[in-house]
């Protein structure tokens, strides 16, 4: 896939895909930077992720909490708040309406 | 080890950028966790420290932290009706200002509305045509430009200035390196005149700090400086706000406005009296 | 006493480090030695004193005129004026000293038959006169140039006017020749009299001018109160 077209549109969408991994359960940053790369999306960079994920707790989105790890050192556990679950749920109604138009477009067999 | 290089440097930044000790602890801690886990460079994960620590203050929508706003003190400087003309102009017309312990006053206005010489006035630099000013405690002053000696190096700035202000040689040179610490400036052995532009106004602005006078007035004191030095430029202001200070700063750059706590906008005074 | 000590070793240190134009003042009243030697010997020591004088007040006009800048921020940071004034004058009257000492050992070594003790008379009052002389002129004058003209005019003067016309007392390096005759034509007491009277006058005279004008540029402005 054409690099920077998947960085434009990951742009508009990574908060809710870092919500919807999160609302599987807590995580932490690298885990969530290796789910997302499980599903597809390529690299997501440290640099782009955190911001984001500050950006959801400020919002109230996300709780943070540390926890010392059995091995290895202590993370920063995210897990997702009742305000947003609320806020995923009607993105995800957004997006489903917003993917369909852009498909319906996009898939429209050009005339002869 | 470089990460910790990285790390170091991305404390600095975040402090540069507002962002408070606290969350700073918080963002470094999770970078090294990410880095120690993934074993790569952190100039590949999280890019430049600069960049990252605006990255995390950009998402933070806005400073995280502001200093705290205490009760302001006892006045340390008033100045009463001051009016100046020159060749039958009036750049001043009765200007007033208040400024008690820990407030910063931003003098602000176009160019030629008489900012610096406001501020000239006020550390008795110059005379009004009319007004008085009084100042409670000592005063230092941090010209626009000058004010240094071309032929001296920092050290013997610290010494010369601070022998006034009764400073011993090494405490004055340990003061004034402390000063410059705070603007992430190591003074070089290097005379005034080989400094470059930004780099003598931290030296002008250490001057002016050096013995801790109470009130302080500073005439655009970061002209010159890089980004990052302008933003440890603010962030020292408002630590000796919160020190007690009363701090008078010259400036036309309107989005530092609501960090400060009197705005004093002498363009209005000379449309009034246009 | 620190303080005007401490300004004394900046004013020093900034002199010390323009190298070239000590090399210059160094060597400029050597030119006017050299000039004079071949025809006649006095001629040639009243011309080095009078540009020892010239040299040393061109140095005080421009040390004079450098620290303007800082000095508002000096007296800002807790000096008088006093303090400034005569830090900067010892430091220039170091100078002096020590310029006029190499000239001295040459006269010492290259004359003979001439009153050397009132030679050194007349490079002390040379020294004590040239720094307030052109401390005066910087502060008088804004812009070096102006001082630098002026200097010119009087100094030119001094050189061709009749030094027994009594008009030229009034130029300060007056002294120089009239102690000069003395010292190498072996005249009576009177020159030497005369000229010390009028290089004292002028000395003390310059200097409580310059600390004057110090006094008034630096003074504590009246709508300033500082509790």
């Amino acid at each position: 896939m054409n690099q920077e077209r998947r960085a434009q549109w990951l742009r508009g969408v990574l908060d809710l895909c870092v919500l919807a991994l999160l609302s599987r359960g807590e995580s932490y940053g690298y885990e969530l930077s290796q789910a997302l790369r499980t599903y597809g999306l390529g690299t997501v960079q440290g640099g782009t992720l955190y911001p984001v994920l500050l950006r959801l707790q400020r919002a109230g989105l996300l709780t943070a909490h540390w926890r010392e790890g059995e091995t290895g050192p202590a993370r920063k556990y995210y897990r997702i708040s009742p305000a947003g679950s609320a806020a995923l749920h009607a993105a995800v109604i957004d997006w489903s309406a917003f993917t369909a138009s852009v498909g319906a477009i996009l898939s429209e067999e050009p005339k002869r | 080890m470089k990460d910790n290089a990285w790390l170091a440097a991305l404390t600095g930044e975040l402090r540069r950028h507002g962002v408070g000790p606290d969350l700073t602890g918080h963002v470094v801690a999770e970078a090294a966790t990410h880095l120690a886990e993934s074993g790569e460079s952190p100039l590949r994960v999280f890019g430049p420290p600069e960049v990252y620590a605006r990255a995390v203050a950009d998402s933070l929508g806005g400073p995280d932290v502001r200093p705290p706003r205490r009760h302001p003190g006892p006045v340390r400087l008033a100045a009463r009706g001051i009016t100046k003309r020159y060749r039958g102009q009036t750049v001043l017309d009765r200007i007033d200002l208040t400024v008690r312990a820990g407030q910063i006053a931003a003098v602000v206005g176009a160019n030629g509305a008489g900012k610096s010489t406001f501020l000239r006035i006020c550390a008795g630099l110059l005379s009004p045509d009319a007004g008085t000013v009084q100042v409670h405690g000592a005063l230092g002053y941090c010209p626009q430009d000058g004010g240094t000696a071309e032929f001296l190096d920092p050290d013997e700035h610290f010494v010369l200035i601070g022998a006034g202000r009764g400073l011993g040689r090494a405490t004055a040179r340990r003061a004034g390196r402390a000063g410059a610490a705070a603007l992430d400036w190591t003074p070089p052995r290097t005379q005034a005149r080989h400094l470059s532009g930004g780099t003598r106004q931290k030296l002008n602005l250490v001057l002016a700090r050096l013995g801790e006078p109470d009130v302080l007035l500073l005439d655009e004191p970061y002209q010159g400086f890089d980004r990052g030095t302008y933003l440890d430029f603010w962030h020292e202001v408002w630590r000796w706000r919160d020190a007690g200070k009363a701090i008078v700063v010259v400036t036309h750059l309107l989005n530092q406005l609501d960090r400060v706590d009197i705005v004093l906008d002498l363009t209005a005074s000379q449309e009034r009296t246009a | 006493m620190t303080r005007i000590l401490v300004v004394a070793e900046s004013a020093l240190r900034e002199l010390l480090r323009r190298r070239t134009v000590l090399i210059i003042l160094l060597l400029f009243p050597l030119a006017f030695y050299l000039s004079r030697r071949g025809d006649h010997l006095g001629q040639s020591i009243r011309f080095v004193c009078l540009g020892l004088g010239w040299a040393l007040s061109t140095a005080a006009l421009f040390a004079g005129s450098a620290a303007r800048g800082m000095e508002p921020r000096l007296r800002l940071s807790g000096y008088r004026s006093m303090h400034l004034v005569l830090g900067r004058l010892l430091a220039l009257w170091a100078v002096g000293a020590l310029l006029c000492a190499p000239y001295f050992v040459l006269i010492l070594v290259d004359q003979h038959d001439v009153r050397y003790g009132a030679i050194a008379l007349i490079m002390v009052l040379t020294v004590a006169v040239a720094v307030p002389f052109g401390l005066l002129l910087s502060a008088v004058l804004p812009r070096e140039l102006e001082g630098t003209l002026v200097l010119l005019t009087v100094v030119g003067l001094q050189m061709v006017m009749d030094p027994a016309s009594t008009a030229t007392r009034a130029l300060p390096f007056w002294f120089s020749r009239e102690i000069g005759t003395y010292a190498v034509d072996h005249t009576d007491s009177g020159y030497l009299t005369r000229g010390l009277t009028q290089g004292l006058v002028f000395a003390v005279a310059l200097t409580l001018l310059v600390v004057a004008a110090a006094a008034v540029r630096l003074r504590q402005r009246r709508h300033l109160r500082i509790a």
